[in-house]
């Protein structure tokens, strides 16, 4: 469980940040997330939580993402790659109840949003499931 | 062949108004013997009743397990096993194993695997779960949850026929038990929450042909509705539904994705041919999405056997704001109500509302609420027979990304599938209940074929300012609409309740007790702790002269989920300590039978 400790004090860190976070996606050097206040979030992670409720991804992994019969993903996303986790919600996992929504445009096309959402809520930078979109 | 509704109620008279249905012999025969359990409900009135009495309210006390079989399914283990002669049937939940035992050497005499694509189980909205076997004509039907229906022949197992009965592509899977009534296999589909649109649609028993399929939205004709002679409630009468009575009440053609699905426990009055059923909850849970009565979800209907034309139908819950699936088991008992004697059909509804209807011409008599912490609506109106909305607790009315707080019951209802059991002696119905409050948060949806189409966040937890638990088991009287008595439970009652002659109640936990408590009080008699969370129904039946009593023990279904969704109301959904972590404490998966006896 290394790296979810190594995960859990990059979270930590990452919330302590004030006024507005802004977690970088290393490849291309631009925020994946900006959050403020721990709720307002930037147009694109607004668009991940609407692309969540859309799925209806709560019905197995909790309203906050704490997992029910499916597993947590505020825990989840601790360990799993940004690709793996596309792979994960595009192809499923059909053997344990996880559907493909790769033929699913809502999802396909906002996966780096759904990403960014949800990775912003592992971190624990995120701290509620429902988010606003952040003022300009 | 295209006929009018007209001409094909002309033809379908012309076969059958001689008469009532055939009945089916083989099932008749088993079910007049006491010692059988040969349907799900033990019975077609859904009465769930035995007239075995062996076990007292005397000698319940020194109950102990007779034996147990593992079904190797982890997963929410619903129903029951039936029992014919020698033989006992138990299924499982997806893949839907069926084991056939012989209960003088508990040897399996045979066992059936359905092969099926696992992406269905990612198309269920609410576990895997099953609930259970049908038996006529020495056939075992399996409602297999891709929506293939089966006849397995008793004796071997072979698949005698199969049937497709909808495309679980587009979300129409399965849950309930198919049903024989007469010469013919009912059987149902889910998928309310995937835009599908519901049917009851019935199979001739020896050949799997299809006689007749009513969906439970659209035209008339598609619904087997007659404008004229169809009847419902209205202002303090019965009066013909009309022409259109479904398509008036949908936007455009959302009647197409518009849910009404039929997953619950059916019933069948052979004297009055008629199968009595429920609707379940329409498509999406965002009301604003979808104005109008959206009719005929959660409705009670009433369909004549032999052709699928309906009587009578009621609606519960219009435009439906709160998921309260019409899907209930309709139980059929001949009681007095108001002072009157009455063949009556008792439903208690997801809503909180217990129904007594007039089950020959569908006339509203009672419907009062069966929980007192029930909110959403002070009370149904008995002319309109609609109920009175409280704006506070309205969805609609609060409209789309507005989260409304403190509404009771929560989706689940105050009562889900687990059915009710009715007592000749009592003449009162005893009732597995949730005592559980939800905030809804409706968002606006776009339908996909084959994805979620929900539209809705959902948080529950125990009614407040109450006993602190999350259930409670009830004796009820539908004559009157009062609770005789009501005993608190932990957690949701879940699970299948039996009533004996021998004057003893059963039902199970979710901790995973099965409990038997007095007929005339709901005083706990004894109880036993089985492997897993209980979510079965109760059943008996005798071997050897010996009167047995089982359940499947087994955690899971919406009872499980539905205890962990929105528990945690605070920010970030760790540390708090909610109901279904505390259900974790007593319980894990596995599938299995646990059969009691007093010993000799």
């Amino acid at each position: 469980m290394k790296g979810v400790f190594y995960f859990s004090l990059a979270a930590l860190m990452v919330s302590v940040a004030v006024p507005a976070t802004a977690l970088s996606d290393s490849s291309s050097g631009k925020a994946l997330y900006t959050v403020k206040d721990g709720y307002k979030v930037d147009p694109d992670t607004m668009q991940g939580f609407r692309t969540w409720r859309a799925a209806a991804c709560d019905r197995c992994h909790g309203p906050n993402q704490e997992g029910m019969v499916g597993p947590s993903l505020l825990e989840g996303l601790k360990v799993l790659s940004a690709e793996e986790f596309k792979t994960t919600v595009l192809a499923g996992r059909l053997d344990k109840g996880m559907p493909s929504f790769g033929e699913n445009p809502r999802v396909s096309e906002h996966i780096d949003q759904l990403y960014a959402y949800l990775k912003g809520r592992s971190d624990g930078a995120i701290t509620r499931a429902k988010v606003e979109q952040m003022e300009k | 062949m295209k006929l009018s509704l007209k001409q094909q109620i002309v033809a379908a008279c012309a076969c059958v108004c001689s008469g009532a249905a055939l009945a089916d012999a083989a099932l008749e025969k088993a079910m007049q013997d006491p010692g059988n359990w040969a349907a799900q409900a033990g019975d077609n009135y859904n009465q769930r009743y035995s007239t075995l009495n062996q076990i007292t309210a005397e000698n319940a006390a020194k109950l102990q397990v007779a034996w147990t079989f593992s079904t190797g399914v982890l997963r929410g283990h619903e129903g029951s096993p039936l029992v014919i002669g020698d033989m006992m049937y138990i299924h499982t939940p997806f893949p839907n194993n069926v084991f056939a035992l012989d209960l003088k050497t508990h040897e399996i005499v045979w066992k059936y695997e359905p092969k099926q694509d696992s992406s269905v189980v990612a198309q269920m909205c609410c576990d895997t779960v099953y609930r259970g076997l049908a038996f006529g004509d020495d056939k075992i039907f399996l409602q297999r949850a891709d929506s293939t229906l089966e006849a397995l022949d008793a004796k071997t197992g072979k698949v005698l026929w199969s049937v497709v009965n909808g495309d679980p592509k587009l979300g129409a899977v399965a849950t309930n038990a198919p049903h024989v009534f007469g010469d013919k296999v009912i059987t149902g589909v889910s998928g309310g929450e995937w835009g599908v649109r519901g049917h009851l649609t019935a199979y001739d028993l020896k050949t799997g042909k299809l006689a007749w399929r009513a969906y439970s939205t659209g035209p008339d004709a598609e619904m087997l509705m007659d404008p004229d002679k169809t009847m419902t409630w209205t202002d303090g009468k019965l009066a013909p539904v009309g022409k259109d009575s479904s398509l008036k009440t949908w936007k455009g053609d959302q009647w197409k994705i518009g849910g009404g699905t039929t997953w619950g426990w059916y019933s069948y009055d052979k004297e009055l041919n008629l199968v009595y059923y429920g609707t379940g909850n329409p498509s999406t849970w965002n009301p604003s999405q979808r104005p109008g009565d959206n009719k005929w979800s959660m409705t009670i209907m009433a369909r004549d056997l032999n052709t699928g034309i309906a009587k009578w139908v009621y609606q519960m819950t219009p435009h439906d704001e709160w998921d309260f699936d019409g899907v209930n088991e309709m139980i059929l008992a001949d009681i007095d109500v108001k002072g009157t004697k009455t063949k009556a059909l008792v439903h208690f509804d997801r809503n909180g509302f217990a129904y007594t209807m007039d089950r020959v011409t569908g006339a509203l008599l009672v419907a009062e609420k069966y929980d007192p912490v029930v909110n959403w609506a002070t009370h149904v109106d008995m002319k309109t027979g609609r109920p009175q909305v409280v704006a506070q607790y309205s969805t609609a009315q609060n409209g789309p990304d507005v989260n409304t707080k403190g509404i009771c019951p929560a989706a689940l209802g105050t009562k889900d599938q687990q059915p009710a059991a009715f007592h000749p002696k009592t003449g009162l119905f005893y009732v597995p209940t949730n005592h559980v409050c939800m905030d809804y948060e409706p968002f606006e949806v776009e339908y996909t074929a084959g994805q979620p189409y929900v539209g809705a966040t959902l948080a529950m937890y125990p009614a407040p300012n109450s006993h602190g638990g999350m259930g409670n088991f009830i004796a009820w009287d539908a004559g009157t609409g009062k609770i005789a008595w009501s005993k608190p439970e932990r957690f949701s009652v879940w699970s299948g309740a039996l009533t004996t002659a021998g004057d003893v109640i059963f039902y199970g936990t979710l901790e995973g007790y099965i409990k038997a408590v007095n007929l005339a009080d709901g005083k706990e008699l004894w109880k036993f702790k089985t492997p897993s969370g209980i979510i079965g129904n109760v059943f008996t039946y005798l071997h050897g002269g010996k009167q047995y009593v089982g359940v499947y023990s087994g955690i899971g279904g919406w009872a499980g989920i539905g205890m962990a969704a929105g528990l945690e109301k605070d920010a970030d959904g760790l540390g708090a300590v909610g109901g279904y972590r505390d259900l974790q404490k007593f319980t894990a998966l596995g599938g299995s039978l646990t059969v009691f006896a007093v010993p000799e």
